[in-house]
C-alpha cells in the first residue's frame, strides 16, 4: 500500500495503479505506430532503466528482464525477418540463401524493429504490471472509474483460480499417463493427449468456481452497491505529475531517436 | 439524485442494527428457526429444463437457540449439507430448487431476502478451505465480510482484529492465506464468519479435508465460541470423536431426508446408539468400543462418549475379559509373519523399494532421503500431517510423477521396474494408483470402457477382457451403471470406479492416496473393507491417509513422515502407540489407543488400539460398528 512522504516519491509502487496501468497508453499507440527501430529502442532502455531505478523489483526478476528482452529481440528478429516478403526488400542486401528460404538485410532490419516495438510495449506493460498488485488495481478501479466493485472484486478472486489450475493440470497430467492415455510422439497425438485434459479440468473448475461463489454470497458479497473502501487509494499532485512524465518521457524518447537517425 | 438513492440502500448504521436485533432477543426468537423444511434440488436435463431429485431433507423441524451447539447427523444423501445451505438462503436462491416450509434466520423470512443480506446474521463454514478464499492476505480475507455489508473502516478493522486474534491468526495478518496449513485456513474461514457479526454460525463439515492436527485447531477455536454463549452454532460433522464434547443437542436426519431421533447429545448418541448404527449413522469410537463390549458380556452403563469416559468405565469394572489382541498377534513384525505365512507365498523380495529418494520442488525438499521396503502383502500406511510429503512419495513410487533428472535423487524399484521410466501397458500391470479426486483419472466416456481401457492397453484378447470388467462391475455394484459416463456418478460410485480401474488389471501393488479425504465415514468403511479383502487376497496396499482410527484398524504396518523424512517406521500399535512421534508427525494418537492408554487398573489392555482387539463378542452382540 503507498505510504506518503518523500521516500514515497522514488517508488513506483506508491503511485495510483490507474496512472501506471493506464497512463502510458499514449505512448504505446505512438510505439505501436512507428517502423523504425531507433524510437522502440530508445524506449526500451528508457523504461527499463524506470523500472530498474524506481521499480523497486526483485534482483532477480530485473535480471530475468534484463536478459530475456534481448534474448527475445534476438529470436524475433529472425523470425519476423523470414516472414518478411522478400519483394519488398529485394533493392537490400542477400545476406544468405538456404534452398527457397532466402535472408535480406532490408528483411532483418523489418525484423528488429518488430521485435523492439514489441519489447517496448512488454517493458511498459511490465513498469506498471511489477510495481501494482491486483487488489490495489481493483480498488482504484472502483474508486476513481466507478468500475462496479462486482466485476473487480469477482476478477480477483478468478485470479487466485489460476495457481489451483496449474497444479490441477499437473496431477491429470500424471494421472492420464499412467493411465497410458495416447502415448507417443507427434502433433497429432499431443492435440488428442492435451483434448483429454480438458473435460476433467472444466469439471473441477466449475466445481471450484461454484464453491468460491457460494462463500462470497454467503459472505455478503453484492449486498449493497457499495461496500466499504478500507483503503483509500488517492489520486494526488505527483500521480499527475508521473502521468505527465510519462508523455513527456514519450515525447523525449522520440526526440532523441530522430537525432541520433 | 442518484446519491440520494444509494443512502436509502444502505444497511441501518450500528446504533439501528443494534436496535434490529434487540426485538427477537426479547421475545426470545431462536436465531435460527425452521420449520417443515422440503427441499428438491433441480437436476438439469439436456433440453434444458429440469426435473426434481428426491426430497432431502423432507419435513425437517430444527431450531438453534443462542449459547448452544447444534450437531445434524445422518446418512450421506440425506440433505444435512442441503438444510446447511438453507439457512442463508443459498438454497433455494443460488442452488436451484423447490422448498416447502419456512426458514427464518434471527426472525427473517430466508425465502424473502437474497442470502447477501443474510450475511450479518448467519455465518457459513464450508468444507474445503480452498474454496472460500477471496483475497491475497489473511487481513484482506477477514475484512471482506464487513466491508461487504458497509460498516464503517475502523469498525471493520477492530472485527478484524478480534476475529483474528480469536482464532490466533493475528501475527499472521500479512500472509498469503496460501502459505497458511489446512487447519490455519479453516482457522481464517472461521475468523472471517465471527468478523460478520452473525450470531449464527453454520458449519458444514469443516473438519473433513484436514490432518488431525488441524482438527485440533479448529475445535480448539469453537469451543471459544461456544463458551462465549453469545452466538449459535449449527455443526454439520461426521467426525463425532472430535465433535461430541462440543455439540449440546443432536438431530439426526434418516436416509430419506427426516428427523429419525433428537435430543441432548448424551440421549441420542449413548441412548439411541442402536438406532443410530440401524441408519448407518457413525458413533464415537468410544461408544462403539462400549457397545462391543456389552456384547461380549461387560456390563458398561451409561454408555461412554468419550475416550476419557471410556477409561473411566473400564477403570470401573473389577475385571475384564482378556483382550484379543494377547491371544492372536495379528500383526507381522516387520513385514513377515506367520499370519502372512499362513495366507499369502513365502516372502521374498521387496515388492517396492524406494532407496535414498530425495525430490526437490523449486528451492524446497519435499522427500529427504527416504528409504523404505515394501514387503509382498503388506498392508502399509503413510501417515503425516499436510504438505509432510506423503503424496509425492506415493506419486513417485507409483510413476504418477516423473522427475527431473535433476530433482531428485535416490531410487524406486516397483516390482522390478522403474516406474519413472517404464511404459504404462507395464507399468499398469505392476501398480496401480487411486487419486485424492477420482475424477483426475477417467480417461473414457463410460464406465465399462473406463475399466477396459488398461487391459486393451496390454493387448489382453477381447473375450478376456469382457470377462474381467464384468468381474469388477458385478464385485463393486457398478453393473446397472455400465454405459453412464463416469463423471454423472455420484461420489461413491465414481470412487469404486476408479479403485475398479486400477484393480482391473490386478497389479501386485495398489496405491491410494487419501481415499477417504472428503468422504464421510459410511463411504470410508466400504472402501477400507474393500481394501482389505483387497490385501488378504494377496495384494499389497499403500494407502497415504491422516485418519489415525481407519489406521490402526487396518494397517500392518505405518510410516510416519515429517517434513519429508521418515519419522518412525514399524508396527501400528509401535507406531500410534508413541505420543512423541505423532505430535512431530502433526497427529494425533487414534481415540480408542487413548482410552486404553490411560487405564490404571487393567494393565494388559492397555495396548489395544484396535476394535478388533476388543473381547469377541458374543452373539447378537456385533450388530454395531464396522
Amino acid at each position: 500500500m503507498s505510504t506518503p512522504g518523500a521516500a514515497g516519491v522514488t517508488d513506483l509502487r506508491t503511485y495510483n495503479p490507474l496512472v501506471k496501468v493506464l497512463g502510458p497508453i499514449p505512448v504505446m499507440v505512438y510505439v505501436v505506430l512507428t517502423r523504425d527501430v531507433l524510437t522502440p529502442a530508445v524506449v526500451a532502455l528508457v523504461v527499463f532503466a524506470a523500472i530498474a531505478l524506481l521499480g523497486r523489483v526483485r534482483p532477480r526478476v530485473l535480471a530475468a528482464i534484463a536478459l530475456g528482452a534481448p534474448v527475445l529481440c534476438l529470436v524475433m528478429t529472425f523470425s519476423f525477418g523470414m516472414l518478411t516478403d522478400p519483394a519488398l526488400v529485394d533493392d537490400t542486401t542477400l545476406l544468405a540463401a538456404v534452398g527457397p528460404v532466402e535472408l535480406w538485410s532490408g528483411a532483418l532490419e523489418t525484423g528488429l524493429a518488430t521485435a523492439l516495438r514489441t519489447v517496448a510495449l512488454m517493458l511498459i506493460v511490465l513498469l506498471g504490471g511489477l510495481t501494482t498488485t491486483g487488489a490495489d488495481l481493483v480498488r482504484a478501479m472502483t474508486q476513481q472509474l466507478r468500475v462496479p466493485y462486482r466485476i473487480g472484486y469477482a476478477a480477483l478472486a478468478a485470479l487466485r483460480f489460476v495457481p489451483r489450475f496449474g497444479h490441477e493440470l499437473e496431477v491429470i497430467r500424471g494421472a492420464h499417463r499412467v493411465r497410458g492415455v495416447a502415448p507417443g510422439r507427434g502433433p497429432a497425438v499431443a492435440v488428442r493427449r492435451q483434448a483429454g485434459y480438458v473435460v476433467p479440468l472444466l469439471a473441477g473448475g466449475i466445481r471450484h468456481a461454484e464453491r468460491v461463489s457460494l462463500a462470497m454470497d454467503a459472505r455478503g458479497f453484492g449486498a449493497y452497491p457499495q461496500r466499504t473502501d478500507r483503503l483509500r487509494i488517492p489520486f494526488r499532485v505527483r500521480d499527475v505529475v508521473l502521468l505527465v512524465s510519462f508523455w513527456a518521457g514519450g515525447a523525449a524518447c522520440v526526440a532523441v531517436a530522430a537525432t541520433l537517425a | 439524485m442518484l446519491a440520494g438513492e444509494r443512502e436509502d440502500v444502505r444497511p441501518p448504521d450500528g446504533l439501528a442494527r443494534k436496535v434490529r436485533f434487540a426485538y427477537p432477543d426479547l421475545v426470545t426468537l431462536p436465531l435460527l428457526d425452521v420449520q417443515d423444511l422440503r427441499v428438491r434440488h433441480h437436476l438439469p436435463l439436456d433440453d434444458g429444463g429440469h426435473r426434481l431429485a428426491a426430497p432431502a431433507p423432507d419435513g425437517v423441524d430444527l431450531a438453534v437457540e443462542p449459547g448452544e451447539v447444534v450437531l445434524l447427523l445422518g446418512p450421506s444423501g440425506c440433505g444435512k449439507s442441503t438444510l446447511a445451505l438453507a439457512t442463508n438462503g443459498l438454497v433455494p436462491h443460488v442452488v436451484a430448487a423447490d422448498l416447502r416450509g419456512t426458514v427464518r434466520a434471527a426472525g427473517q423470512d430466508v425465502a424473502a431476502t437474497r442470502p447477501p443480506l443474510l450475511a450479518a446474521d448467519v455465518a457459513m463454514v464450508f468444507q474445503d478451505p480452498d474454496a472460500q478464499v477471496v483475497t491475497g492476505s489473511v487481513l484482506d480475507e477477514v475484512c471482506f465480510a464487513p466491508e461487504n455489508l458497509c460498516l464503517p473502516a475502523g469498525e471493520v478493522l477492530a472485527r478484524a482484529e478480534a476475529a483474528l486474534r480469536q482464532v490466533g491468526l493475528w501475527e499472521r495478518r500479512g500472509d498469503d492465506p496460501d502459505d497458511l496449513s489446512g487447519g490455519g485456513r479453516q482457522r481464517l474461514a472461521l475468523a472471517c464468519a465471527l468478523a460478520t457479526g452473525a450470531r449464527l454460525l453454520v458449519l458444514d463439515e469443516p473438519t473433513a479435508n484436514l490432518d488431525p492436527d488441524g482438527v485440533e485447531q479448529v475445535y480448539a477455536v469453537l469451543r471459544t465460541v461456544a463458551a462465549a454463549g453469545d452466538r449459535g452454532v449449527l455443526l454439520v460433522e461426521h467426525d463425532l470423536d472430535a465433535a461430541v464434547d462440543v455439540a449440546d443437542r443432536v438431530v439426526v436426519l434418516d436416509a430419506a431426508g427426516r428427523v429419525a431421533t433428537a435430543g441432548s447429545v448424551r440421549e441420542v448418541l449413548a441412548g439411541r446408539a442402536d438406532l443410530l448404527a440401524e441408519l448407518g449413522v457413525w458413533l464415537p469410537t468410544a461408544t462403539i468400543a462400549a457397545l462391543r463390549l456389552r456384547g461380549a458380556g461387560v456390563a458398561i452403563d451409561p454408555l461412554p462418549l468419550t475416550a476419557a469416559e471410556l477409561t473411566a468405565a473400564l477403570d470401573a469394572q473389577p475385571a475384564l475379559p482378556e483382550p484379543a489382541v494377547v491371544r492372536a498377534a495379528h500383526v507381522p513384525p516387520s513385514g513377515a509373519s506367520e499370519v502372512m505365512a499362513s495366507t499369502a507365498a513365502p516372502v521374498t523380495a521387496p515388492v517396492v523399494s524406494v532407496t535414498g529418494l530425495t525430490f526437490r520442488r523449486g528451492a524446497s525438499t519435499v522427500l529427504d532421503d527416504v528409504s523404505l521396503d515394501v514387503a509382498r502383502g503388506d498392508l502399509l500406511a503413510l501417515v503425516g500431517s499436510n504438505g509432510a510429503g506423503k503424496t509425492t512419495l506415493a506419486q513417485l513410487v507409483a510413476g504418477v510423477l516423473r522427475p527431473r533428472r535433476r530433482a531428485v535423487s535416490g531410487a524406486v524399484r516397483v516390482a522390478g521396474l522403474d516406474p519413472w521410466r517404464a511404459d504404462p501397458a507395464d507399468l499398469t500391470a505392476a501398480v496401480g494408483f487411486v487419486f485424492q479426486n477420482p475424477e483426475h483419472q477417467f480417461v473414457t466416456g463410460r464406465v465399462d470402457d473406463e475399466l477396459a481401457h488398461g487391459l486393451r492397453l496390454r493387448g489382453v484378447p477381447d473375450g478376456e477382457i469382457a470377462a474381467r470388467v464384468e468381474d469388477v462391475l458385478e464385485r463393486f455394484g457398478l453393473a446397472d451403471l455400465r454405459d453412464r459416463h463416469p463423471f454423472w456418478l455420484s461420489g461413491g460410485q465414481k470412487r469404486r470406479l476408479s479403485v475398479g480401474t486400477a484393480i482391473v488389471c490386478r497389479p501386485k501393488v495398489l496405491v491410494l492416496d487419501e481415499p477417504t479425504y472428503g468422504q464421510d465415514r459410511e463411504r470410508a468403511v466400504e472402501l477400507l473393507d474393500l481394501l482389505t479383502a483387497l490385501h488378504e487376497d494377496g495384494t499389497t496396499v499403500v494407502v497415504v491417509s491422516h485418519d489415525m482410527q481407519l489406521v490402526a484398524e487396518h494397517a500392518t504396518r505405518v510410516v510416519a513422515l515429517a517434513g519429508g523424512r521418515v519419522l518412525a517406521d514399524g508396527r501400528p500399535d509401535a507406531v500410534l502407540g508413541d505420543e512423541a512421534v505423532l505430535r512431530a508427525a502433526g497427529l494425533r494418537t487414534p481415540p480408542l489407543a487413548r482410552a486404553t492408554r490411560a487405564l490404571t487398573s487393567h494393565p494388559d489392555w492397555r495396548s489395544v488400539t484396535r476394535l478388533a482387539d476388543l473381547p469377541v463378542a458374543a452373539p447378537h452382540g456385533a450388530a454395531v460398528g464396522a
